[in-house]
């Protein structure tokens, strides 16, 4: 399995002026492609951080960050931008779906910032609508579907350029229990079918579909461990959309 | 891409339908008001530019200089001046007369009207074409003989004695210099006038009638001033020249200074006027400018709002590879097609006023068609420049702060 992020004794100061905060201390971590993997803590355990560094919203102030071997640690507002294009899926905890917008166009989003034609880019945005379960509702506005629903939209979406990285912030947060499973499973469904997906909870439960859990507390990496027994999920054999739907 | 912004701008707008319109207005009632004002001017000046064309572009007077105060009796012109000018400038001077006329009133069993009796000569018609309509114009003997024919306008004719044709033959007496004299009328006319002329002169109460002009300055041939009209087919430049050159000449050949001679041209009274209209039309443009100014303010205003409310938007655009440049054309977009939205709608309603204004006093409206495109442009630059700022504020957001705005 090939290396898809390393990072080399990452530190994270936020100085605000008169207080200097460590955000995280000289982190070392490898995951690789093919990975399912939690990042867990309590709030200000650095997790979020983390979570914005390695999804290139933030720069470390010292050591390095390999994404897809390439040092982004250095890299300019707009590099990081092509980088978040291109590399990274995004899912968050409250969706961030654009309310004006159907969600056939929110799911082609990435895709016009990534200069893909019109036609190609709906071709692409039903395709994954598809996968996702909801190509009957490519014309609904956001408002319009529940929250697991607006999660799988975000889901498509984040899936659009094809990244090698799913990166997904809570994403079970907002959701009531019966949608967290819907969600996680396809997650799981998604990292089976060989993709790399890195959560961000507190939640056990929701750390318990992943098959590394790594733990943090007060800027630290305190746990990195394998899970054994990872939750198992319902067949799937029909096809991730159509058993969804 | 440039497409793809109008439309998602045209989403944003559409989401917000009372608010956009309300921003709006302030383009609308600017951009309607620069093109009403401008329109208004620019119909005044063409009105008063066919007015000058109807009574003669390159016509002029020249006479000696009401402030001279010893006036020689070679101040005054003589036929015989008048036809040295015609030999010494041939072709490029038309026409020459007096420039005089006289008062008078015929009346007839059905009614009287007073007349303004102008003298002319025969070639009057070249410069100043009317239509006989019955009868036969002055020619160069009646003007040679000082007989005392008369043409007269169409409507006194059919006023006074009911028809063109009962009006040809006719006789009036009336008195000219204190002498009291017999014209018979020997045609009817009538004059190709633009709109404006017409609605300029059209409700004067006195009929018009051409005379010889010999019959003005006889019995002493002792001429005030000098009435001439250069060829037509001059160019503007031409025209300015050949006036200079006249009066220079009559200066000259009379011992003075042109300085010493006034002269009144309709090309230089033509430009006093244009350049007052313009002068107004600009200044008022200008105030109405102002609104534009307020309108492009209120434009910024509403889209510092918007990028304020959609900071989560912004925030998810950037997470999703959105550069900082995607982000503030996504904005300009939106407040460019805000402004020219605005601008479109202001040019319509100042088109709609001005015709039915134009209607209501049946004047032909001049709207030009790059007046229109600057209204366009304009507006459209003024929600570029306004909307920069609140554009370059959406784009530098911060994508962690904006994702967590709530």
């Amino acid at each position: 399995m090939s290396e898809l992020i390393r990072l080399e004794n990452l530190v994270k100061i936020y100085d605000t002026g008169s207080l200097r905060v460590l955000g995280l201390d000289k982190i070392n971590l490898t995951i690789n492609r093919g990975e399912f993997v939690a990042i867990m803590g309590h709030s200000g355990s650095g997790k979020s951080t983390l979570m914005n560094i390695l999804g290139c919203l933030d720069t470390p102030t010292l050591g390095k960050y390999y994404l897809d071997g390439v040092d982004v640690a250095g890299m300019s507002p707009n590099e990081l931008s092509r980088i978040r294009n291109r590399k990274i899926g995004f899912v968050f905890q409250s969706f961030n779906l654009i309310s004006r917008m159907t969600i056939l166009k929110n799911v082609e989003v990435p895709l016009t910032y990534a200069r893909v034609r019109p036609s190609e880019r709906r071709k692409r945005a039903l395709e994954l609508l598809d996968l996702v379960g909801l190509s009957a509702r490519v014309d609904h506005q956001p408002n319009e579907l529940s929250g697991g629903q607006r999660q799988r939209v975000a889901i498509a979406r984040a899936l659009a350029n094809d990244p090698p990285l799913i990166l997904a912030d809570e994403p079970t947060g907002n959701l009531d229990s019966q949608a967290s499973i819907e969600i996680m499973e396809l997650f799981a469904r998604l990292h089976r079918d060989g993709a790399t997906v890195v959560v961000v909870t507190h939640e056990e439960n929701i750390a318990a579909y992943t098959h590394r859990i790594i733990t943090f507390n007060d800027g630290r990496l305190i746990g990195d461990r394998i899970n054994e027994t990872p939750t198992e999920i319902s067949e799937a054999d029909a096809g991730l959309g159509r058993r969804m739907s | 891409m440039l497409l793809e912004n109008m439309k998602m701008a045209l989403s944003a707008l559409r989401a917000n339908k009372m608010r956009s319109f309300l921003t709006m207005l302030g383009i609308i009632i600017g951009i309607g008001s620069v093109i009403a004002i401008t329109s208004v001017g620019d119909t005044m000046r063409k009105m008063f530019s066919d007015i000058y064309q109807d009574v003669g572009v390159t016509q002029g007077y020249i006479s000696i200089g009401y402030w001279i105060e010893e006036v020689r009796d070679s101040d005054y012109f003589t036929m015989d001046d008048m036809e040295t000018y015609k030999e010494v400038f041939g072709d490029k001077l038309a026409y020459v007369d007096s420039g005089s006329s006289v008062t008078g009133e015929i009346a007839t069993d059905i009614t009287k009207k007073n007349f303004y009796f102008y003298g002319i000569d025969y070639n009057y018609i070249d410069v100043q074409p009317v239509n006989i309509v019955y009868g036969r114009y002055l020619n160069e003997a009646d003007v040679l003989a000082r007989k005392p024919n008369c043409v007269i306008d169409r409507a006194s004719a059919e006023e006074l004695y009911g028809s063109a044709a009962a009006a040809v033959g006719r006789t009036f007496r009336i008195t000219v210099y204190g002498n009291v004299t017999e014209f018979n009328i020997i045609g009817v006319f009538e004059k190709e006038q633009s709109a404006f002329t017409a609605l300029m002169t059209g409700s004067s109460a006195n009929g018009e009638a051409y005379i010889p002009w010999t019959l003005l300055t006889w019995p002493n041939d002792r001429i005030y001033q000098c009435h001439f009209f250069a060829d037509p087919d001059m160019t503007a430049e031409e025209l300015a020249q050949f006036n200079e050159e006249f009066a220079a000449y009559v200066a000259r050949t009379k011992n003075r200074q042109p300085e010493d001679f006034y002269v009144i041209t309709a090309q230089s009274e033509m430009s006093t006027v244009d350049s007052m209209l313009s002068g107004v039309s600009a200044a008022v443009a200008g105030i109405a400018a102002i609104s534009l100014l307020v309108g492009g303010i209120g434009i910024m205003n509403i889209m510092l709002v918007s990028v304020t409310e959609r900071t989560r938007e912004i925030g998810t655009r950037k997470a999703l590879g959105a550069t900082t440049r995607d982000i503030m054309i996504q904005f300009l977009t939106e407040s460019a097609v805000l402004s020219a939205i605005g601008g479109i709608i202001g040019i319509a309603l100042a088109a709609t006023l001005v015709s039915i204004l134009g209607a209501l006093f049946s004047l032909p409206v001049v709207i030009k068609p790059f007046v229109v495109l600057m209204a366009v442009g304009f507006s459209a630059v003024v929600g570029i420049f306004f909307g920069i700022y609140p554009a370059k504020k959406a784009a530098e957001r911060d994508p962690i702060i904006a994702l967590r705005y709530e």
